[in-house]
């Protein structure tokens, strides 16, 4: 018996010392994660990080109406005149046409936007600190670097732009409070850099990324590369008034970019394929990674199927409308009848003057790609700048060169002066409808909003004028970041 | 050793001796109350196996040898010794009255008797829930002793409430105590778990009692232990429980169609005046008089009303007088979405045991409908366990259990989905209807003559367009299944006379898969269809092994205890969705064209432990016990993962003093006290999930730009998180006095959480929003009562008391940083984790009917002065935040009563709390400025409508629903005491003699009811939904009424 016993004790203790005596038991890994250090060993890992912050572009959040870079660009034109809401939908997007999400520190949409693009910028932050010591070839560690560099100026502007006051180039240095400046990853509280010296490192970034980027020929639409470089330095110096600045990088895109203006067969296909040959930077879904209804396309197309759309289909102001002339192939991307469009079922509602310029996949997928910056806008910098600094011809030129093709009428413009300025920014707020530049035109404009007498609807927009210039300009910080940042202060209420 | 075999060889050889010198004795065991006989009862020869059980008739019979002492032991009374010598007739009475003492209590890694336990244990036997209609163990906790709190829990089938032990001891990391079944720490799903299997449940609230524990045990212990057989106790039980589920809490009052169009047409009316618009024009506009303007019908899309668009509200604001209702029957949603659920439960099993080998075998079958569309809960359920002493020195035991769940789930997973029925019928306008209806108000019927589903696409924004929960609920598919196999067995040698040497093996596996379909005709999967599935195996292994060394010399008793344990579980998932279904019918995954979403993933998680235990007593008088365990968890980062734990207990039983022992009415008095440390692993995210990997900074998999490969930056690691580690202190007395008619205990307890696991907001300009960190201290102190009393004991009527009482104090202790504001709470030093960080909600201006708000900035925007000179404003963002309360009830427990009358036992449960707030952000939904389409409570019939009125309700004015209704502001608190007629039973026990005929040893039927009535400050308040006191649209628990009926044979 007594062996009996030892036997049954000596197995019972092998039995658990198998089980759990190894050194490294405890030690478990995830498998739906990499650990940060893995990242960073060689520029595989870098280039993972980089096409990460690619993804987060269109990646849906805590919420439907919180899917990357495409709800902001939806923000932009909702706080505009020339978007209008035909009916409240579903509700989605109904406080930023109304001027209060932005206004609304508990907003959870406004917590978004703001994270966001601290999100990226962190991302780009760790590649940027990182990136050097990695193993693996120079070329694709400064292609990496350089990328990341765009996004931090890119995610910087986007964020001085809503959150800082606006930029006058009257006013140098424009000491007015704009957001925390990230150079590096770090958790530590920040204060709001200035506006000036926010823009003087976005400037810098896009220098540096610019010789990082020389040389680079990217894998696809979603990635930077030096020509996307140059139209962001263009976007830059014109919200600075910077006018040659704009000028200069905009022609550089115009002529050395690669890039042509779409054909008219083109333009109502539906604003959803990177193949487009005047699209320059895109996001790219894949099928599977599909947005469903957060997606661009789930509130901006006119055939995806969603209560949203469905409900809401989005049109232009008539007013602006009523630029088009019939030759005009713009003028076919809205209906002023609200009869002509087909939609996929009967239980489509259709308004006047709905758009069918975006058009998703199908009815039942809101894939599409998203246009971030387009050949036209490079034309349009080029002939405000220009405008701006009284070449007035040139102006006409470029404006003609765009004007033209969509429209074979067109007459190049013999106006000067604000009739000129004019011209050209109703070609813009034409030419870049529903792609999110509206409330960015008019505040760096420094000019109002204005609905009043047109299709908008005083029930559904609430404010149908804001003046230029006030408070309500600025967007407010999140309540999240007020708590935790104790160095932030807060714009004026 | 040689010793010890010398001895064992006298033993056997004296039992081969004693074969020799048999005799007979017999006699009758009764009850000493009533001198009824004792069934079942254990007649032993002290310190051998040797024994037999009494007959029906209380009756034994027993060989001995010699003059043996014999043990008369049953379960319920005071175990007596009685010496043979010169006797062949036996007949004694068991009392019942040192019951209390003598009763068994499972501790962790053994029992102890109660009379002994220096802790502070709650034991819950099977009798208290047995004849509820209860489908998960943890409803059987609410109000069963002091010190537990329950949420209120779900109704959805299958669910229980969550259970917080005195106080609460994270902040972001789990709260929950740690579940052990049968010896082993269970992380399987309670609801696997057969009520009718479970034998007795331990609540242990304190350090001395969980420490052994160690790493998973600081929100204390609930050990469940299952059915055993009994020795001489074959038996067959056989019950059944009918029932019906029906909503436990009702839906709030919401206004109806006729008063709800004119306050919509008031709150467009008002927020055109608010924009600039003369008031008669803003009048005719939102009569619908202007045309090209929209109109109230127009923003609301419906009018169920016989009259005209533009003639349902006139310029009065007054509803037209001939208006009358179209479809009035088919305006309730709440309807549309609730039924009478069926609830029946049926088992059997059987039982009994021999001298050595005892046997418990059980099946049961549950069918839960819930009173909410297409969800229920179906289990099917067996269980074998079988002991055997095997050898003189060896005893082992199989433990087997099968569980095969079957769910359709209502989808709440989120308060404000379309798709959740609960705020669909909520939230929905009184206007709208669930079917279509053509212009005349008659049904339209599809080509089958079925009614067809209104998807409401021109709905108001806020009247959820485009959806319809009915439908959606109906046509979808949420359902999942689990089967569970749970194995535990164990080896136990003894050797050395006071030696035990143990070890328990125990795998649990758990195979969950779930379904989802979206369909092609009403929400998220309209029009093309989407498929789900997901998969998951989660696999437990517990090893351990202990050594029980016991000995008693003279007055002296002593053991020890020494243990080893792992812990092992990994789950491992796969998840699939595709999109376009092929043909109609079929939600397979194959039946798509489009994959949306493919995964998988591995989690694992273990720990390993040292332990041990000493306990002394002297004379049954003075008791201390102390223990120890070291514990490593994969959770943290190597240097940091391991910790101790220790804890020390003493207790005096007062009443064996001989200054005591006199006094003749105490009957018992203990006082005991301990102090321990306990630790807390388990952080969690914001869903509750666990996180496996916390100490690590991980760039997440999935972010794939196309097709580029990509991750993304999304968790900061914290190598130098540690334990939460709890540090206890408890000091109580136990008494049972007059006759033992008078029972309970009173303790206090002091219990310190220090290196609080907590997800610390960071700036969101940093990139990444928390880090999990130990960043404080907190405390939990408060006093528990628990009395009982048998107010009658007569023959024929008894009533028994039950009285819960608890009160405790939260305070933070310590923090980083001096505020940590987080939803509707702000965390700092002197506050509890649950007081509220609210907008100062102020009233509403006489003049015009606006919210008004303290003033954060006396020169900010939107403020004004009062007539008394209060600086307010109207502006939400100037508002000024200010502590308003906390959701910790000041008092809260339970009354339980039972009375027995002859053949009739009633018993009643009422749950209590008193003090405390809700913030009922549910309610305010309802209390909308003019959300368009969104229901409305009837308190908006209060609101401002005029200069000089006094309310606190602003006006309608649906530009302001921002300001008007901002969230985040005290004007939602709410008291949150309560009354809960939790449950309530109802039995005859058919008599003896009748029950003999009828071949049967008992037969008792029943009625019984759960959640029968619920009083709060507010009528469809979830009051007790959550511990943060914050409601939403959740499955509120279901009221459930049946009847059942269990035999033995």
């Amino acid at each position: 018996m007594k062996r009996i016993l030892y036997i049954f004790i000596a197995f019972a203790v092998s039995g658990a010392s198998l089980t759990s005596c190894k050194k490294d038991y405890l030690n478990t890994s995830p498998t739906e994660a990499i650990e940060e250090g893995q990242v960073f060993t060689d520029t595989k890992g870098g280039w993972a990080a980089l096409n990460g912050i690619h993804r987060a572009m269109y990646s849906a959040y805590d919420n439907q109406d919180q899917t990357g870079q495409s709800t902001i660009m939806i923000d932009g034109d909702m706080l505009g005149e020339d978007l209008v809401m035909t009916s409240a939908g579903n509700g989605w997007f109904n406080a930023s046409y109304q001027w209060t999400m932005h206004r609304n520190t508990s907003a959870t949409h406004l917590k978004f936007v703001y994270y966001f693009y601290y999100r990226i910028i962190a991302n780009a932050n760790k590649i940027i600190n990182q990136i050097d010591g990695v193993s693996g070839n120079d070329a694709d560690k400064k292609a990496i670097k350089g990328e990341a560099l765009t996004y931090r100026a890119w995610a910087h502007y986007m964020l001085v732009q809503l959150f800082g006051a606006r930029y006058d180039a009257a006013k140098k240095p424009n000491n007015q409070a704009g957001v925390p400046l990230q150079t590096k990853f770090t958790i530590e509280p920040q204060p709001r850099a200035t506006v000036e010296a926010v823009y003087t490192q976005i400037n810098k970034d896009l220098n540096d990324a610019l010789t990082n980027l020389t040389g680079y020929s990217r894998a696809a639409k979603s990635h930077f590369d030096s020509v996307v470089v140059y139209g962001l330095k263009a976007r830059v110096a014109l919200t600075m008034q910077d006018w040659s600045g704009a000028a200069t990088n905009a022609e550089v895109v115009i002529n050395k970019g690669g890039y042509s203006l779409m054909s008219n067969t083109d333009y109502v296909k539906g604003f959803n394929s990177a193949e487009n040959a005047e699209w320059i930077w895109a996001s790219r879904p894949t099928d599977d990674q599909t947005t469903a209804f957060n997606g661009f396309f789930a509130y901006m197309s006119v055939n995806f199927s969603s209560s949203n759309i469905r409900s809401n289909p989005k049109a232009i102001n008539k007013n602006l409308y009523a630029y088009l002339t019939a030759t005009d192939i713009r003028s076919q991307l809205w209906d002023s009848t609200g009869k002509k469009f087909t939609v996929p079922t009967a239980d489509f509602k259709k308004y006047p003057y709905m758009n069918q310029k975006f058009i998703a996949k199908g009815a039942s997928s809101s894939v599409g790609d998203v246009p971030y910056m387009r050949l036209a806008e490079m034309y349009l910098i080029d002939a405000e700048a220009k405008a701006q600094l009284g070449q007035e011809g040139n102006a006409a030129d470029a404006l003609y060169t765009l004007a033209h093709n969509r429209d074979v009428n067109y007459v190049k413009s013999s106006n000067t002066g604000q009739a000129l300025k004019d011209e050209i920014a109703i070609q813009r707020r034409l030419e870049l409808w529903g792609e999110g530049f509206r409330f960015f035109d008019l505040k760096r404009q420094n000019l109002p909003v204005d609905r009043s007498g047109s299709n908008h609807d005083a029930a559904l927009a609430l404010v149908l004028k804001v003046p230029a210039g006030g408070v309500n300009w600025q967007w407010l910080f999140p309540q999240d970041e007020v708590n935790a940042n104790p160095k932030l202060e807060q714009n004026p209420l | 050793m040689k010793k010890a075999l010398l001895l064992l060889l006298v033993a056997a050889i004296s039992v081969i001796q004693a074969h020799a010198q048999t005799r007979p004795i017999t006699g009758k065991v009764t009850d000493a109350k009533d001198g009824a006989p004792l069934f079942g009862v254990t007649v032993k020869i002290k310190n051998t196996n040797t024994g037999t059980t009494t007959n029906a008739e209380g009756k034994f019979s027993l060989n001995v040898t010699g003059n043996p002492v014999l043990e008369f032991t049953f379960v319920g009374f005071t175990t007596k010794e009685v010496a043979s010598a010169g006797k062949s007739n036996i007949d004694i009475k068991l009392g019942a009255d040192e019951k209390a003492l003598s009763e068994v209590v499972v501790i962790a890694y053994g029992t102890t008797k109660k009379g002994s336990n220096t802790s502070a244990t709650t034991q819950i036997d099977s009798k208290k829930f047995a004849t509820r209609a209860i489908s998960n163990i943890a409803t059987a906790l609410d109000g069963a002793a002091p010190g537990i709190q329950t949420n209120a829990g779900s109704g959805q089938p299958g669910d229980g409430p969550a259970i917080r032990i005195r106080g609460f001891g994270s902040v972001n990391a789990s709260s929950d105590p740690l579940y052990v079944v049968d010896g082993v720490p269970y992380s399987g799903n309670l609801s696997s778990l057969n009520v009718a299997d479970i034998e007795s449940i331990s609540v242990l609230k304190d350090a001395s009692s969980s420490s052994l524990y160690g790493s998973r045990a600081a929100n204390g212990v609930i050990i469940v232990t299952t059915k055993k057989g009994k020795n001489g106790r074959n038996q067959l039980q056989v019950n059944a429980i009918q029932g019906f589920n029906t909503r436990g809490i009702p839906e709030y009052n919401r206004v109806n169609a006729k008063e709800y169009y004119p306050l919509l047409w008031e709150a467009q009316r008002n927020a055109l005046v608010t924009g600039g618009t003369a008031l008669d024009v803003a009048n005719r506009r939102a009569s619908g008089l202007v045309a090209g303007a929209k109109g109230i019908k127009d923003l609301l899309g419906y009018n169920p009303f016989n009259v005209a668009d533009n003639a349902i509200v006139g310029v009065d604001g007054k509803l037209n007088p001939n208006a009358e209702l179209l479809y009035p029957d088919d305006l309730d949603w709440e309807k549309a979405v609730t039924r009478t659920g069926a609830r029946g439960e049926y088992g059997i099993n059987y039982s009994g045991g021999t001298e050595k080998t005892d046997y418990f075998a059980s099946l049961n079958y549950l069918s839960d409908k819930g009173y909410v569309i297409n969800s229920d809960f179906q289990r099917i359920s067996g269980r074998i366990n079988v002991n055997t002493q095997a050898t003189d020195w060896f005893r082992t035991g199989v433990n087997l259990s099968g569980t095969f769940v079957k769910s359709n789930q209502t989808d709440v997973t989120s308060s404000t989905s379309y798709v959740n029925p609960i705020f669909f019928a909520r939230n929905i306008g009184p206007i709208y209807p669930v079917y279509q209806h053509d212009a005349t108000g008659a049904y339209i019927l599809d080509k089958n003559g079925e009614r067809i589903y209104d998807i409401g696409g021109s709905r108001g924004a806020n009247a959820s367009p485009g959806r319809n929960a009915v439908a959606e609920n109906l046509l979808n598919d949420n359902s999942f299944t689990r089967n569970v196999l749970s194995g535990r067995t164990f080896g136990e040698v003894t050797f050395l006379k006071d030696f035990k040497f143990t070890t328990n093996i125990s795998v649990d596996v758990a195979n969950y898969r779930a379904n989802t379909y979206w369909n092609t005709v009403v929400g998220d999967g309209a029009p093309a269809g989407l498929g789900g599935r997901t998969s998951t195996q989660t696999t437990s292994y517990t090893l351990n092994q202990l050594l029980n060394y016991n000995k008693t010399f003279g007055p002296h008793t002593i053991g020890v205890l020494l243990g080893h344990e792992n812990y092992d579980q990994t789950a491992s998932s796969l998840y699939g969705e595709r999109q376009s279904q092929v043909i109609l019918g079929n939600s397979e995954l194959y039946n798509f064209t489009t994959t949306n979403n493919l995964y998988s993933y591995k989690r694992q998680y273990r720990t390993e432990g040292y332990f041990s235990r000493v306990n002394y007593d002297y004379d049954e008088k003075y008791f201390v016990s102390a223990a120890f365990r070291r514990d490593g968890t994969s959770r943290f980062y190597k240097d940091n993962r391991w910790g101790n734990f220790y804890s020390v207990g003493a207790g005096w039983r007062m009443d064996k003093e001989n200054f005591i022992h006199n006094v003749s009415w105490i009957n018992m008095l203990k006082f005991r006290s301990s102090y321990g440390t306990a630790g807390n692993d388990a952080v969690i995210d914001v869903d509750a999930n666990p996180i496996y990997y916390a100490w690590q900074s991980l760039y997440k998999l999935g972010y794939n730009n196309a097709l580029e490969p990509g991750v993304f930056f999304t968790k900061l690691g914290n190598p130098a998180i540690q334990w939460e580690s709890n540090k206890s202190f408890d000091i109580g007395v136990d008494f049972a006095i007059l006759d033992n008619r008078l029972t309970g205990s009173v303790e206090y307890f002091n219990r310190r959480s220090d290196n609080l696991l907590f997800d610390l907001p960071l700036p969101l300009s940093s990139g990444i929003s928390t880090q999990t960190t130990n960043v404080g201290s907190m405390v939990n102190r408060g006093v528990e009562l628990q009395l009982t009393g048998e107010i009658f004991r007569t023959k024929n009527f008894g009533w028994t008391a039950d009285l819960n009482l608890s009160t405790f104090k939260n305070e933070l202790t310590k923090l980083p940083q001096p505020e940590i504001i987080n939803s509707t709470k702000k965390l700092s030093v002197g506050h509890s984790i649950y007081d509220y960080w609210l907008r100062d909600w102020y009233g509403v201006d006489p003049d015009d009917g606006a919210a008004l708000y303290v003033a954060g900035n006396p020169t900010g925007a939107g403020v004004r002065t009062m007539k008394n000179g209060d600086v307010v404003t109207t502006n939400i963002n100037n508002a000024k935040y200010h502590y308003a309360g906390s959701a910790i009830p000041d008092l809260y427990g339970s009354i339980n009563n039972t009375f027995s009358y002859k053949q009739f036992q009633l018993s009643f449960l009422i749950s209590f709390q008193l003090g405390g707030k809700v913030y009922d952000a549910t309610y305010a939904s309802l209390m909308n400025a003019g959300s368009y389409g969104n229901a409305l409570s009837t308190d908006i019939l209060k609101r401002w409508q005029k200069p000089g009125d006094i309310t606190d309700v602003p006006r309608m004015d649906q530009s302001q629903t921002t300001n008007f209704n901002a969230a985040t502001s005290d004007r939602w608190l709410t008291d949150a005491s309560f009354l809960n007629f939790r449950s309530v039973k109802l039995g005859y026990t058919v008599p003896e003699a009748f029950a003999k005929k009828a071949h049967m040893r008992a037969a008792n039927v029943f009625l019984s009811g759960e959640n029968l009535a619920l009083f709060s400050a507010r009528k469809g308040m979830n009051v007790a939904q959550a511990f943060t006191g914050v409601t939403s649209n959740v499955y509120m628990p279901a009221r459930i009424i049946s009847a059942g009926l269990n035999i033995t044979l």
